[in-house]
């Protein structure tokens, strides 16, 4: 072992076994660095949960149509004559019938209550054809049944369920002038389906005054490689304005843009508590330093290096910072995680999906908490390789 | 620049001062002193007439404004930082007034602090700071925290971690002020017993006139001038 690295441990060992001398003033760095990675991990792992929920909820082989320029199914408007033109389009799955899989979709926000305290929020009502359970693996009935066509029965999502009035099986639930019968709950494996109602879309077009009116096409490829054939026949041949993409790539676009704010917003917020812990911290170590003022000028006039002392004094700080940033981590692995958070999705309605952590962001706030402990601990670290060494005759340690 | 090899240590024409606000405060005006190998010399003086500033000066913990000192022929001023830190490891010893010893570590542990900065191995420096506790006689109280060690004890361990690496040279800054007299007897006979067995140059400040009999001579110092000297017969 070198004499420089044996002099770091002592100093950087004796620093630690005097923190208790500096307790409170340690304890505050400790969580103003568990903090700014609290925060900075809420917007990430809202961000990582809500890409996950879209990237659950896409297939390669299922195709969705919708008008070109439109961000989201919302926005999108298609005519019935581009419904029939679409049905003809090659690459398609058939029924044994000649039938393309396929299922004309609608969307409308309704306004529900919310369990907790009552307040108004807005959902997606679904109106779906009959191939839509079948072009959505993963949409499985938990409790109750199937929606009958052609009824007021609906089916509803199972994070809506929970917390929202008159969702459980048997209720009435009265969006403006329609009535509906709630028979089912579904789940479909976290995707963002399990944030919507469904129903028949006769039966919505009907209710909701929107006769003929689709704004989104589901269809089953015959294969993943058929998408090609089938994009060229949408986009080129028919050049009608529609967009074709496989459902994997349309939900994949839109958790790319909204999961961009939420990060865009919160690596900001973080870096300027950063700046903020940064500075706490460097007061925190000038202190340590300072407290540690005789005993540096000591080991020093024995004939410790300043290097050793820079080494042992960034050494706390590091040690501090990584306690923060483990206090942090643990916050928001234990109360963030799986939190269930809703943002706004397609025709301005409530999009449900839950925070989730991962390695590559729990790697990031440490990160950035290493970086408030190195420019924290680095000025004062700096400043015990300073010290006067004359300080060692006249200090009491 | 090198002066003389004959003696130990030698100050010529040394001059200090220190800037306190805007104006410059003379510590010394060209000082000098020898003192010889194997010497133990008590420095008096009123307080402010410098004399931790010679033992900040041979030491190489301050610096000159004019003039040399050298250590065993070696000009300290013609050293780097780090030069000046390698020597002080291993030509000099401090021992002083509050100890201070490192509160977390244990009396061993300080003990051993300077035998870090050596080629010594593990085994190697255990051996020697059980050795130089049993010196001071403190054998007992190794594993021992400063705070469970009485002021006369801690001061022990102050000087066991000064003679630790065998540095010729012990600067001792007031080291028994903070002690009863009892204690500081026992410090003063352990000093003198490092210098008359152990031949270690010792250099020690004091205010305390009858710690100036462990002494071989006694130098008084007032305003920056040596104006007296005593040599101690009973030494």
């Amino acid at each position: 072992m070198t004499r420089l690295l044996r002099q770091s441990i002592t100093l950087s060992a004796a620093n630690i076994k005097s923190l208790h001398r500096r307790a409170w003033i340690s304890m505050s760095m400790i969580l103003s660095v568990a903090l700014v990675v609290v925060v900075l991990l809420g917007f990430l792992s809202m961000a990582n949960g809500f890409r996950k929920t879209l990237d659950a909820t896409g297939a390669e082989d299922v195709v969705m149509i919708t008008s070109r320029g439109s961000f989201g199914e919302a926005m999108s408007r298609l005519t019935t004559n581009q419904t029939h033109q679409i049905e003809e389009g090659p690459g398609l799955l058939r029924s044994a019938s000649g039938d393309p899989v396929l299922s004309a979709e609608l969307l409308v926000p309704v306004d529900a209550l919310t369990m907790a305290d009552g307040q108004t929020a807005t959902l997606s009502l679904r109106g779906v054809g009959p191939n839509a359970m079948a072009l959505r693996e993963n949409l499985t009935i938990v409790a109750g049944k199937m929606f009958t066509a052609g009824s007021g029965e609906i089916i509803v999502g199972q994070r809506l369920s929970t917390k929202y009035r008159n969702m459980q099986i048997g209720d009435t639930i009265t969006f403006g002038r329609s009535e509906w019968t709630v028979v089912g709950h579904f789940r479909a494996n976290g995707s963002v389906f399990e944030s919507e109602m469904m129903a028949d879309r006769g039966v919505v077009q009907t209710l909701f005054e929107r006769q003929n009116e689709v704004q989104s096409i589901r269809a089953q490829l015959a294969g993943v490689s058929d998408f090609e054939v089938f994009r060229a026949y949408v986009e080129d041949e028919l050049d009608m304005g529609l967009s074709a993409r496989t459902e994997k790539e349309y939900f994949a676009a839109q958790a790319t843009n909204v999961s961009r704010i939420i990060v865009f917003l919160g690596w900001p917020l973080a870096l300027v508590m950063a700046i903020g812990a940064a500075v706490g911290a460097m007061t925190t170590m000038y202190s340590s330093v300072s407290d540690r003022l005789t005993e540096i000028a000591t080991v020093r006039a024995i004939g410790f290096s300043r290097t050793a002392a820079f080494i042992g004094t960034l050494f706390e700080a590091i040690v501090l910072t990584l306690i923060g940033c483990v206090i942090g981590v643990a916050i928001a692995k234990f109360g963030l995680e799986g939190f269930s958070a809703s943002t706004r999705g397609g025709a301005n309605t409530q999009l449900a999906f839950q925070l989730m952590l991962s390695v590559p962001i729990v790697v990031q706030a440490t990160v950035l908490a290493l970086f408030v402990g190195l420019v924290g601990g680095g000025l004062p670290a700096y400043r015990a390789t300073r010290v006067p060494l004359r300080s060692a005759m006249t200090g009491r340690s | 620049m090198t002066i003389s090899n004959n003696s130990t240590i030698e100050l010529r024409g040394v001059s200090k001062s220190y800037q306190r606000g805007k104006s410059k405060v003379p510590i010394f005006d060209e000082l000098t002193m020898t003192i010889e190998d194997g010497d133990f010399v008590a420095i008096m003086g009123p307080s402010g007439s410098g004399k931790s500033t010679i033992l900040n000066l041979i030491g190489g913990i301050d610096t000159i404004d004019a003039g040399a000192i050298s250590v065993g022929g070696t000009v300290l001023g013609n050293m780097n930082e780090s030069a000046l830190t390698r020597w002080r490891s291993n030509h000099v010893g401090f021992v002083f007034q509050f100890y201070n010893l490192m509160p977390m570590l244990s009396a061993a542990e300080n003990v051993e602090l300077p035998l870090l900065l050596t080629s010594l191995s593990r085994s190697e420096r255990k051996k020697r700071v059980e050795t130089i506790l049993e010196i001071v006689g403190l054998t007992e109280r190794a594993r021992h925290l400063p705070s469970e060690l009485s002021g006369g004890q801690q001061q022990r361990v102050g000087i066991a971690r000064a003679v630790a690496a065998d540095p010729q040279i012990l600067l001792c800054d007031e080291p028994t002020g903070d002690l009863d007299r009892k204690s500081a007897n026992e410090i003063l006979e352990l000093l003198q017993l490092l210098n008359t067995k152990l031949n270690k140059t010792i250099i020690m400040v004091t205010h305390d006139e009858s710690s100036t009999a462990y002494a071989k001579r006694t130098l008084f110092l007032d305003k920056g001038r040596f104006i007296q000297q005593e040599m101690n017969q009973c030494a």
